[in-house]
């Protein structure tokens, strides 16, 4: 059995010290050291310690000192001593303490960070811009096919998820309008209103939101997981721009795709409020298509493409940004991919707001 | 004839290194000479792959000069670099690092078709070769993801060798591998400066794969370089650090 006892300032061990006891015990032997501090610890009659055991004896060590007295351990025997120096903390430097940082040197420094982030992005963007024109007119330096590939990839895949939701935000819209119209018998403005919101507004900004978090994402992550596996260090080995192997097919591909996407996507949701208009409101079809297409300026078209080619960009270059600066393992793989998909959508919607002030 | 063989092929003066935010190289001189297996060797974290990256410009070093045949490379134009310096060079990675998302021929045919104008019935025969040189046959459709580890390193050394490299840089190339295995890409290194007269640097912490094809070591320890020289000097030069190092393995052999 283990036990203790305190004698003219002895204190005495006996039995088996190891996890399964210390911890009872160190109760015990708090208790005791607020009442009378040792001078001596005799561990003679110890037969059992291990790694615990020994924290535990240098813990009481340090908490009788820490009454300011000196403290002997005496007994122990060949076996005790062996444990003893095998798992002594004693000699173990300290760790070297830690700055705290304050809140305000904390914000700071993440201001600093965002700064510098900002002009890495500005960076990476006229690298990606330089190649991309340059890729135009030769393609070395890039994988046979990797355009059609990454359009086939980045595009035309995001085809269903991009019409599926389209049409049930068109639904959704078109529903909410039509109720309110038909109080003021209003029917026929719905064609007006879907065509205008989803040409200039809705069908740029969904789209892309639904790109950045479904073609950003993959983006960011196989730059980062090529980061990581030195893939990106091997392509520069090779004398290979790195930019212009792995971004610019992307970067190519959804220029192209993604005004497409926007095409799509304003069709199908289109589509939703043609179902709401014959349905709920008893227009033709005929009216409402041709009040839709009425209703729309060349302007307003080519706003809509503008931004969507523009938001292609923006995808593209956020998500090779968080790609590339991505260091370390697996871990660091979802960080830059999660960060890549925040940061795209947040800047889609500040830019989508910014067009919408320019061009009222 | 006799200067030209002593003149050293690289020469690293007073090289300030970072990974990250730390720093990692304090001031590494090295010269690396022709047509010799110089091993970089030296504890984890010392700094060996640290002072590759910055003699290749993968990662920019804080100061100092880095010259190949004769020539400064810290600050040369990327182009120039590109074709001066880095088609005369081939490297393996640690983890093979070869591209994921194709198969092993395009993998091996990047460098050709980057630094080469060749026909690609002629690119296929080179490919070939290289990958039986290095005992890998029929996986030039494959992708990487098929193959072992062993066999991605070895694909990795094929793509490293397709241009016939004047230097050969080996990031731990029996790191993670079997004993066999790890033996016989020893004695295809030794093979290829025999029989092409390849100037090889190899980072490695296996002791047998250094006493098998060292002429040259280089010692590293905390960022600093503590020797260069032969394996010999090195033994009897009595540095702490490095009978440590070369002791662990006399231990390993006593415990056995």
């Amino acid at each position: 059995m283990t036990e203790l006892k305190l004698t003219n300032g002895i204190l005495h061990f006996s039995g088996r010290l190891d996890f399964k006891t210390v911890a009872e015990l160190d109760e015990q032997v708090s208790e005791l050291l607020h009442k009378e501090q040792p001078t001596t610890i005799d561990v003679s009659e110890v037969v059992f310690l291990d790694s615990a055991g020994v924290a535990f004896l240098e813990s009481v060590q340090d908490r009788i000192k820490s009454f300011s007295q000196a403290v002997f351990l005496q007994g122990a025997s060949e076996d005790v001593k062996a444990v003893l120096t095998t798992f002594s903390a004693l000699e173990i430097p300290p760790e070297p303490e830690v700055r705290k940082i304050g809140y305000f040197e904390q914000s700071g420094e993440d201001a600093i960070a965002f700064l510098q982030a900002f002009y890495q992005v500005l960076v990476m963007a006229a690298d990606v811009f330089y190649w991309a024109i340059l890729g135009l007119f030769s393609s070395k330096g890039q994988r046979r096919g990797s355009f059609a590939q990454q359009g086939l990839l980045l595009g035309f895949q995001a085809l269903p998820v991009v019409s599926l939701l389209s049409l049930i935000i068109g639904f959704i819209i078109a529903l909410q309008s039509a109720i309110q119209l038909r109080i003021y018998g209003g029917n026929i403005f719905l064609a007006d209103l879907m065509s205008v919101s989803m040409v200039r507004e809705l069908g740029p900004l969904m789209t892309a939101v639904i790109v950045s978090g479904r073609s950003g994402s993959a983006i960011a992550s196989e730059i980062a997981s090529m980061q990581v596996s030195e893939e990106i260090d091997a392509l520069r080995m090779m004398a290979i721009n790195p930019i212009r192997y792995v971004v610019v097919p992307k970067f190519h591909a959804l220029t192209i795709m993604l005004p497409l996407l926007v095409v799509f996507s304003i069709l199908v949701s289109m589509l939703g409020g043609l179902g709401i208009a014959v349905s709920y409101l008893d227009l033709s079809p005929y009216t409402y298509i041709n009040r839709a297409i009425q209703v729309l300026s060349m302007k307003d078209i080519f706003i809509s493409f503008g931004k969507s080619a523009f938001f292609a960009w923006l995808i593209v270059i956020i998500a090779s940004h968080f790609g590339f600066s991505a260091r370390g393992g697996a871990e660091d793989v979802g960080k830059a991919t999660t960060n890549s998909v925040v940061a795209s959508i947040i800047s889609v919607i500040f830019f989508d707001a910014l067009f919408s002030l320019l061009y009222i | 004839m006799s200067n030209k063989e002593t003149q050293p092929i690289i020469e690293v003066r007073n090289l300030v290194g970072k990974y990250g935010d730390n720093l990692v190289l304090e001031d590494v001189s090295v010269d690396i000479c022709p047509n010799q297996i110089t091993v970089i060797l030296g504890g984890s974290g010392c700094g060996k792959t640290t002072l590759l990256k910055n003699m290749l410009r993968l990662v920019e070093p804080v100061s100092g000069s880095v010259k190949f045949w004769g020539e400064e490379i810290t600050g040369m134009e990327e182009r120039e670099f590109n074709d001066k310096i880095l088609s005369r060079i081939g490297m393996l990675f640690q983890g093979g690092a070869l591209l994921n998302s194709i198969s092993i021929r395009d993998n091996i045919s990047i460098p050709l078709e980057q630094h080469t104008r060749l026909s690609d019935e002629m690119m296929d025969r080179i490919i070939k070769t290289k990958l039986h040189l290095v005992n890998l046959d029929n996986v030039l459709n494959q992708l990487p993801a098929e193959l072992s580890g062993g066999m991605k390193k070895r694909a990795a050394l094929a793509r490293a060798l397709v241009l016939d490299p004047d230097i050969l840089f080996c990031d731990e190339p029996s790191a993670g591998l079997d004993p066999l295995t790890a033996l016989s890409l020893d004695e295809l290194i030794l093979n290829l400066k025999k029989q092409i007269n390849m100037t090889i640097i190899v980072v490695t912490h296996e002791l047998s794969s250094i006493h098998r094809i060292a002429d040259k070591i280089i010692f590293l320890d905390a960022g600093k370089m503590l020797f260069s020289g032969t394996l010999e000097a090195a033994k009897q030069s009595g540095i702490a650090a490095i009978s440590r190092f070369f002791n662990a393995e006399s231990h390993l052999n006593l415990t056995r």
